[in-house]
């Protein structure tokens, strides 16, 4: 490990790595535009320039290799003026948008014009247009004359994503971006280019207009579509998710996450069929009803089986606190038929991030004790012995086991008593005798345990009848911290839905279950107890970046 | 107890007192026949001129449509968060347009902040003083009260022009 | 027969006199806020009746119609006897205060006096008046409030103060007109022999002093807003709010009243006997120059009013003991030496 000089401080570097590198390990930023930490350097936006002692010309730090005893300055007037300058340049043809431009608050281009422009422009000529609202692809919207031709989006396509799509045409001034002939950006990642593009030339077109970034809150989860558990940011304002984001994490997705868990994950959060109460299926049908109700009715109706006519159907995309407690439930009734429907799509999955297993926790409610107990019966067998009438009541946590077979809808009619844990209303809660609405993963505390073991946590976004923002911790934008019930913004909607976990604990004090936890975190500190491989670690262990805990206990 | 000495003591006329009440009562006594100046409201209205910050007001183009492109700065400098703004798609050459703006009449305190950072001069303090609701409901002005001909509001356009 | 008709004759005058003071009251109300109005530039009421000139009444409906609050922590009977009390010394005090010089009707020699000749008449007004402060005084105790209570004591230390200046002014009076009596002393001033231009001193002392008396700016600290609220009235409301401010008014006319009969001549006209008139417009025109000097003299505590800032309490106090007494001393003196040069 060699050492260099940066602004009269003394650094070290490792062989091969650039002034920026070197420079960004120690807490510096050098101001950079087209380069980006996992793609290939390309030098073409000259912001980066510094003053390196010895050398004739200003040295571009994203491609500058570090060498022994090199001295270098990133705030000489040299380097400063240079630095200037190229922001000049960079503004000469960039349209004044910012009002309209959906980047405007996180924009680097802005970041820099702010702090390192002089601040007015001497470019008296009309501006170059370019195309604007150019759709590249299903997701992705171009606005080439905010495009700063950085080239970060096509070595993306290039490098991460891994399908040349996108590329320059034109040179000087005209030079913009387009889609190769007879091609669209549609990889997987594409929205992945909306992220790293440093202006607001690409975005989302999902998301387009939604919101301004400084209106809402943002909360670090974790995105539960896949096996993987990208870890992410869910965007909220007026309770209303707007958007997700990957979040950087090197032990996980790095600083990607596919276009599937980004749009797909969250729409039934804010959709118009939530369960917004308990409901009881009376003789005109499902009805509305209070959670006294539901839940005298559900703990005695459950007492009139035996435990072998009971079985328990957990969920993989549930936390693990919600199974751990389903499965507290099941073995405080004796019942040995517990187990999860597993959601592999053989072939969705590639070797970036996207995995066959399309739950978040499969990993976690085999940990949690989400598999038949000896002699008891799985998944299937339980469907079976339904239509054998064998099984005669059903508990389901968050799956919708009608929609996933034909035939499991002729045996779920066969049950006598079916209790449904669902967000929305979906073909299962259509049959169920009892309906309980439950949180969803952005509503609640939890933890994933992802394919390789990696425990992380998701964290509530979206305020529910129970969960206050202010009061349980939650990030909050401006307009959360100083609205009222007076603003229409501050007047949102708010759904009667709670944790499984807590159904299940209320349910289980009803049926002589001896248990008290008042928080997420008292379910996960009971769970680590009782699970090899976990002790000791709290919430605060797995942070914001989670853990990876022994291997050989989770295979799926 | 010190006597404590005055920084300018009286002289003697000013501490027998007498001449300066009667200097007094000479004022007022000028004063009551002189021109009043109250103004007979609601019979006489008040027509304030450019320069005078009534409610805020959005910009509407001759074609009807609003200057606003919902960049949300008005709404985010807004010390009383009175303004909320929920911006959508359009056709038109600008690409983005308050699908809804309001601004809660509670809140606003008429500091025209709004109007000095909309990059699009697109919101302006009118002229117009006389903002009366019987519940807070009512308070909250949408686009329809919101949205005044441009031809209205030329003298403020004008005088905000000639401040910069 | 001759008890029947002179009660009839006291009953009409009281009646008479009763409505001028109510009515006079009542407008003092109006021109109070008129003339405040002119001396800032503004218009003052003029909406209710032309020129506002139905405001009093409306004023009146107004307080009539509100509720009457009490405070839990007052003295009941006290709380509602005060602002009564007030307004029975400001309206009694009138029955001495002769308006105009004896007249002779259906053969019938009629003072202008409700009761003209007690020869103990400017005693009575003085006894009278210290009556009063038992009416501030009792309001701010008896309402239980610490602003009303402050404003009751007050009252009484600054009406105890000037009192004894106002006592030692009209001494000086006296010692011209050699009598009790209002109507002797009106006499005592014929011609341009006025007191206040014989003993200007004890004329400024006893004006100052009438301020005083009456709670009217500068000197109106038991009331003092900023400090107290209200004063001793901050706990009334409706009827006995409106007593009180009845009184107020009633007692600035008597003090008015005062004042031309100790110091203006009463209803005397210098010179007019020089004219020749006949008896009937004579009396007319003096019980006229009667009013116009009350007239006068109540637009004076108005405009002085809306004209000089309150006084500090101290400065009240220093003022009534260190300067109003000695000079009424001193005016007591020099009415008796002039006296002697005169007589
Ligand atoms: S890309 Fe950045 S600088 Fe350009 S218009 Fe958008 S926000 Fe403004
Ligand atoms: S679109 Fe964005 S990422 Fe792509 S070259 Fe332009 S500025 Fe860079
Ligand atoms: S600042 Fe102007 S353009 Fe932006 S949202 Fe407000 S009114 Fe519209
Ligand atoms: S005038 Fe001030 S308070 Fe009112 S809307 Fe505008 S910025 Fe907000
Ligand atoms: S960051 Fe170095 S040239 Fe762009």
């Amino acid at each position: 490990m060699g050492k260099f000089i940066l602004d009269g401080q003394e650094i070290g570097f490792k062989p091969g790595q650039t002034i920026i590198e070197a420079a960004k390990e120690v807490g510096v930023e050098i101001p950079h535009f087209c380069w980006h930490p996992s793609l290939s350097v390309s030098g073409n936006c000259r912001v980066c320039l510094v003053e390196v002692e010895k050398m004739p010309k200003l040295a571009i730090a994203c491609a500058t290799q570090a060498s022994e005893g090199m001295v270098v300055h990133t705030e000489s007037t040299r380097a400063l003026s240079a630095r200037q300058a190229v922001m000049e340049f960079l503004l000469i043809n960039h349209p004044l948008d910012c009002p309209i431009c959906d980047e405007a608050g996180e924009c680097k281009l802005q970041d820099y014009t702010f702090s390192h422009s002089v601040g007015e422009s001497r470019f008296t000529e009309e501006k170059q247009h370019k195309e604007k609202r150019v759709p590249l692809g299903p997701h992705v919207m171009f606005d080439g004359d905010r495009c700063i031709s950085c080239s970060r989006c096509i070595r993306f396509c290039d490098e991460i994503a891994g399908e040349s799509e996108l590329t320059f045409v034109n040179r000087g001034d005209r030079v913009t971006i387009q889609t190769f002939p007879g091609k669209e950006l549609k990889n997987p990642y594409s929205l992945c280019v909306t992220d790293i593009c440093p202006v607001g030339a690409l975005t989302n077109r999902d998301f387009r207009f939604k919101a301004r970034v400084w209106d809402m809150s943002n909360t670090a989860s974790v995105c539960p579509g896949c096996a993987r558990g990208c870890n992410i940011d869910v965007w909220v304002r007026s309770n209303e998710i707007l958007r997700l984001t990957p979040r950087q994490n090197d032990e996980v997705n790095s600083y990607w996450m596919c276009d599937e868990g980004r749009l797909n994950t969250w729409k039934h959060v804010n959709a118009g069929d939530r369960v917004d109460c308990p409901h009881i299926r009376r003789d005109e049908g499902l009805s509305k009803a209070t959670w006294d109700e539901i839940y005298s009715k559900a703990s005695a109706e459950l007492h009139s089986f035996s435990s072998g006519e009971i079985a328990f159907i957990g969920s993989a995309t549930s936390t693990v606190e919600d199974n751990h407690l389903l499965s507290k439930l099941a073995s405080h009734l004796h019942c040995k038929n517990i187990d999860f429907p597993r959601h592999i799509v053989p072939g969705s999955g590639d070797k970036i991030l996207r995995r066959e297993d399309k739950t978040p926790n499969a990993a976690g409610a085999l940990a949690a004790g989400i598999s038949p107990v000896k002699d008891g019966l799985g998944f299937e067998e339980i469907m079976v012995a339904i239509k054998s009438h064998k099984i005669k009541a059903l508990v389901v946590v968050e799956e919708d086991i009608a929609a996933m077979d034909e035939k499991y809808v002729s045996a779920l009619k066969q049950l006598q008593l079916l209790v449904v844990l669902a967000s929305n209303f979906n073909a299962t809660t259509e049959l169920a005798h009892i309906v309980i609405p439950a949180a969803t993963w952005t509503e609640k505390n939890g933890v994933f345990i992802n394919f390789e073991g990696r425990a992380q946590r998701i964290r509530p976004a979206v305020a529910t009848e129970q969960m206050d923002r202010s009061l349980d911790g939650f990030s909050m934008s401006r307009l959360d911290k100083f609205g009222t019930k007076f603003d229409r913004w501050g007047n949102y909607k708010k759904y009667d839905a709670r944790p499984a976990w807590r159904i299940f604990l209320d349910l289980g004090h009803l049926l002589g279950l001896k248990a008290k936890f008042e928080l997420a975190e008292d379910v996960w500190e009971d769970f680590t107890k009782h699970s090899p491989g976990f002790h000791g670690i709290t919430y605060d262990d797995l942070g914001e970046t989670g853990l990876t805990v022994k291997k050989e206990l989770h295979k799926v | 107890m010190a006597v404590k000495k005055r920084m300018k003591d009286f002289t003697l006329m000013e501490k027998i007192y007498l001449p300066s009440i009667v200097a007094g009562l000479g004022i007022t006594l000028q004063n009551m026949f002189k021109p009043k100046y109250t103004m007979e409201y609601p019979e006489v209205k008040f027509m304030p001129s450019g320069h005078y910050r009534g409610r805020p007001v959005l910009v509407q183009e001759e074609d009807g449509g609003e200057r606003c492109v919902a960049c949300g700065l008005c709404s985010r400098v807004c010390p009383a968060l009175a303004i909320d703004i929920q911006a959508a798609e359009t056709e038109k050459e600008k690409e983005r347009y308050p699908e809804r703006f309001e601004i809660n009449m509670l809140r606003c305190i008429f500091c025209g902040l709004c109007e000095e950072v909309c990059p699009e001069e697109a919101i302006v303090m009118s002229k117009e003083y006389e903002i009366a609701f019987t519940n807070r409901q009512d308070a909250i002005y949408g686009k329809d009260k919101l949205l005044t001909p441009i031809a209205d509001l030329q003298e403020r356009i004008e005088f905000l022009r000639g401040n910069k | 027969m001759e008890s029947l008709i002179i009660a009839g004759i006291a009953l009409v005058k009281v009646l008479i006199l009763a409505n001028i003071i109510l009515l006079t009251v009542s407008y003092l109300v109006y021109f109070e806020r008129k003339i405040s109005a002119w001396a800032q530039s503004r218009v003052g009421p003029n909406r209710v009746g032309y020129a506002g000139l139905l405001q009093p009444f409306a004023d009146v409906f107004k307080l009539l119609l509100k509720e009457d609050i009490v405070p839990d922590q007052a003295n009941k009977p006290i709380h509602t006897l005060a602002p009564f009390l007030a307004l029975f010394v400001a309206f009694t005090t009138y029955a001495v205060i002769p308006w105009g010089p004896d007249v002779t009707i259906f053969g019938r020699v009629i003072e202008l006096s409700v009761v003209p000749n007690i020869n103990a008449g400017i005693l009575y007004v003085l006894a009278l008046t210290s009556i009063g402060v038992y009416a501030i005084t009792l309001s701010g105790w008896s309402s239980g409030s610490k602003y009303s209570l402050l404003g009751g004591v007050r009252a009484s230390a600054q009406m105890i103060s000037y009192e004894i200046s106002m006592g030692f002014s009209v001494a000086g009076v006296l010692i011209f007109s050699q009598s009790l009596l209002p109507s002797e002393i009106v006499k005592s001033q014929s011609g341009l022999m006025w007191n206040a231009f014989l003993q200007p001193i004890g004329f400024i002392t006893f004006v100052t002093a009438a301020f005083a008396e009456t709670n009217r700016l500068p000197f109106d600290l038991p009331e003092a807003e900023p400090e107290l609220v209200g004063g001793f009235h901050t706990e009334y409301s409706s009827m006995k709010f409106a007593a009180f401010f009845l009184a107020e008014y009633a007692n600035m006319m008597i003090a008015s009243a005062l004042i031309v009969t100790l110091y203006l001549g009463g209803w005397q006209v210098p010179y007019l006997e020089k004219l020749g008139l006949s008896a009937g417009w004579e009396a007319i025109i003096q019980v006229a120059a009667f009013f116009t000097k009350l007239v006068f003299l109540m637009f004076f505590f108005i405009w002085v009013r809306w004209s000089i800032p309150r006084f500090r309490y101290d400065q009240l106090m220093d003022i009534g003991w260190k300067v109003m007494f000695p000079l009424a001393l001193l005016n007591v003196i020099w009415a008796a030496v002039l006296a002697m040069l005169i007589k």
